[in-house]
């Protein structure tokens, strides 16, 4: 097996494929990158049993001879980004070792043999859709912050995709607070739940980060498959029961304040500054056309924000913890932010008014 | 190319210290009887079956079944017999000890009776356990405000009424009324007023400093330290130094500070249980099924406490027939028993001896703290 190429040519598929593979593994091959060359290019793989990524190169390639190997991914990637730019390599494998030749540098890096490499098993795909990458950026972009980490209710860990006749959503909570993303006139098929775990979502979301085009996605029972120019991915599913978030989104949520969302952003991310570090709670006092933020540590030091909002209801005095509404603020694009409350101990609904493809939930906090 | 380290080049050394102010001085005003029953369980027992006046008592498990001594009588100590000791070692030490299995229900029951004569002195009472209470009586308008005398009161009352005595101390503090209290053992009183504290503690041994166990004393002795003297000679940096957190706690206690207040209503921080096997269990499938049996109990008494919705941390602690004991523990705000089995694989995976005792417990968050609700009730 041996290939030349540039530097510029492989820097961003062994950037994405790379971040799949995990730094600690049981497995020393799960280390390690499939490289794959044949006449028509090279393919390069990363897996943690659970995610794989999968990215072909055909341009910039200049094929010596095919063949497979696999090479440690992060020493390889580390060698390749520190190559000055438009740098060209070789990379040659030479029994159970791959030299990598550049100028005047020469890396000699262990391999181990390809046969060895686990691949995932997915199927056939039972639904499958055709999306652009815009709209599923979106879609994840949207929800992805609200995703739970380490949660012991697994399912909560991930994304949950939903494709229905007429839309496709994603929704993520972690128990607490909860993000959801509706596309209207996407698709036609039958309705269908997946959810992603949060690894997939999060190296997927890089994977489109910058290009356009369509992506096909493929879903069975076990698998989602998302292929989009050069690369696949390829994502176990979380064997789960995501919870009805239908249930917990407030219809009909009591008085709606309308806010200039910068100045609302900064306010609460000035405020933060003095909340307790740990739980991070801000109280809100919402009064005739008036917010007022507020917030306290332990050391009584204090912050007190007043905004000029559009309200008109009952006087409301509720807690949250500040980061979940400046996650919200973050990824909320618009001018402006209507807030609907009702009371102390009653979810809040946050959208941005105006597009009202996205919508959040917030849960308070006893203050 | 060898496996090689780079040498330090500076030798630092951590010195975490707080600048102290040394002035300090001991609280004329406020005043703690430490109330503790003499060997309270054996005391009822004795109480409750007259014959046994006068012969070796000790209540705890049987000896064949690895009991250990809960409490004994003065008789029974004689024979060198102490709490926590194993029953086994203590019927060779006394062949004729009358072994009671505790009634723990029983002792409630006394212990609560005790309590009411309490509150007629002071409502500011902090039961450690159920033969020990902090009274803080620096308000109390009864015996003419002195504690001495209400104590000696308390003492008389719970005798008359209950037929149990209780030692007394009384002391400007809890660390000092503590110490006290087991100055003139049994059925005894000793008062340390705030003028005598100085003189007091200076010949007090440092393994009588309350959080001052084993280690801690032999640490002490070997930098020569014997009683509270010689440590008041120590600067609070250097005691810091040795000792961290500890020292400057030390440097409070050795001279006779101590700012606890007597809390009422001690909130509970964590709700557990434990068992010790007969026989070790091997590790296997049987373990999990005795976790999940554990586990049943455990919900059941944080139902009970009504502490359900303030969990904050599980843990599962293993002891090994080597005694040597493990704990595992993940933070978790839901009733969820699955976590257990994690911690038991966890826990499990640290020695391959077998199991002697299972311990399962949940850390409760405080009330009062701030809380985040959850979105889902379920």
């Amino acid at each position: 097996m041996q290939f030349t190429t540039t530097r510029e040519a492989l820097l961003k598929p062994l950037q994405l494929v790379t971040g799949v593979v995990e730094r600690r593994q049981t497995l020393p091959i799960l280390s390690n990158l499939l490289v794959e060359v044949s006449d028509s290019g090279i393919s390069l793989t990363g897996t943690d049993l659970e995610v794989e990524l999968v990215a072909h190169v055909n341009e910039g390639i200049d094929v010596g001879s095919s063949g497979k190997a696999t090479i440690p991914a992060r020493k390889l990637f580390d060698i390749w980004r520190s190559l000055p730019d438009g740098a060209e390599v070789n990379i040659k494998c030479e029994g159970d070792r791959a030299i990598v030749r550049s100028g005047r540098s020469r890396f000699s890096l262990a391999t181990l043999p390809a046969g060895e490499f686990p691949g995932v098993d997915a199927t056939a795909g039972d639904v499958e859709l055709s999306i652009t990458a815009a709209d599923l950026r979106r879609l994840i972009e949207q929800t992805s912050f609200a995703m739970a980490h380490q949660d012991v209710r697994y399912f909560l860990n991930g994304m949950l995709l939903e494709i229905s006749p007429g839309f496709v959503r994603t929704v993520a909570t972690d128990g607490h607070r909860l993000a959801m993303c509706t596309l209207k006139n996407l698709s036609e098929g039958t309705g269908m739940q997946a959810i992603l775990p949060r690894k997939g979502v999060l190296e997927l979301s890089k994977v489109i980060s910058e290009d356009d085009g369509d992506i096909a996605l493929a879903i069975s029972k076990n698998h989602i498959c998302i292929r989009h120019s050069e690369y696949t991915l390829t994502s176990k599913l979380v064997d789960g029961k995501f919870p009805d978030y239908e249930k917990v989104i407030p219809r009909d949520a009591g008085e709606a304040l309308c806010a200039d969302r910068n100045e609302l952003k900064s306010g609460f991310n000035r405020a933060a500054i003095l909340s307790n570090e740990k739980y991070r709670g801000v109280r809100l006092i919402l009064s005739e056309n008036q917010l007022t933020i507020q917030a306290n540590n332990p050391e009584q030091e204090e912050a007190e924000e007043t905004l000029v909002v559009e309200y008109v209801g009952p006087e409301v005095e509720i807690g949250f913890n500040v980061g979940y509404l400046q996650d919200v603020l973050s990824v909320l694009a618009a001018e402006t932010v209507k807030i609907s409350v009702s009371d102390a101990n009653s979810s809040v609904l946050i959208e941005a008014a105006g597009a009202e493809d996205s919508v959040f939930v917030v849960m308070p906090m006893r203050l | 190319m060898n496996a090689g380290h780079s040498l330090p080049l500076l030798r630092l050394k951590e010195t975490v210290c707080n600048q102290y102010d040394p002035y300090i001085l001991i609280d004329q005003f406020t005043k703690i009887v430490h109330c503790d029953c003499d060997s309270f369980f054996a005391s009822v027992e004795i109480r409750d079956n007259p014959a046994l006046q006068g012969s070796p008592v000790a209540i705890g498990g049987s000896p064949n079944q690895r009991g250990v001594v809960a409490t004994c009588n003065y008789e029974a100590r004689k024979y060198g017999i102490h709490s926590a000791m194993p029953m086994h070692q203590a019927v060779k030490r006394c062949p004729n000890l009358h072994i009671i299995k505790p009634d723990i229900a029983k002792y409630r029951r006394v212990s609560r009776q005790i309590n009411k004569i309490y509150q007629e002195y002071t409502k500011l009472i902090e039961p450690l356990s159920l033969d020990e209470a902090f009274l803080d009586v620096t308000l109390s308008q009864r015996c003419q405000g002195s504690a001495t005398m209400i104590a000696s009161e308390i003492r008389a009352e719970v005798s008359k009424n209950l037929g149990i005595t209780i030692s007394a101390g009384i002391a400007p503090n809890k660390f000092l009324a503590k110490i006290a209290s087991d100055w003139n053992k049994p059925n005894g009183q000793f008062t340390i007023t705030p003028g005598q504290v100085s003189q007091f503690i200076q010949k007090l041994p440092v393994h009588k400093i309350f959080g001052v166990g084993s280690v801690t004393a032999a640490k002490l002795h070997a930098l020569g330290i014997k009683n509270c003297e010689d440590l008041q000679k120590w600067p609070l940096l250097e005691l810091t130094n040795q000792f961290g957190r500890l020292g400057a706690r030390l440097y409070e206690l050795c001279r006779g500070i101590d700012n606890r207040e007597v809390i009422p209503h001690r909130l509970r921080k964590s709700v557990s249980v434990e068992t010790t096997y007969t026989n070790d269990l091997i590790q296997s499938r049987h373990c999990f099924i005795e976790v999940e049996r554990l586990a049943t109990q455990l919900f059941q008494r944080i139902e009970h406490a009504g502490v359900d919705q303030r969990v904050s941390q599980y843990w599962l602690k293993l002891r090994f027939s080597d005694f040597r004991t493990t704990t595992a523990s993940e933070a978790c705000s839901i009733i969820n028993p699955a976590v257990f089995d994690k911690l038991l694989e966890k826990a499990m995976a640290r020695s391959n001896q077998n199991i002697r005792l299972i311990g399962l417990g949940v850390k409760i968050s405080d009330p009062l703290s701030t809380h985040q609700m959850p979105l889902f009730k379920d």
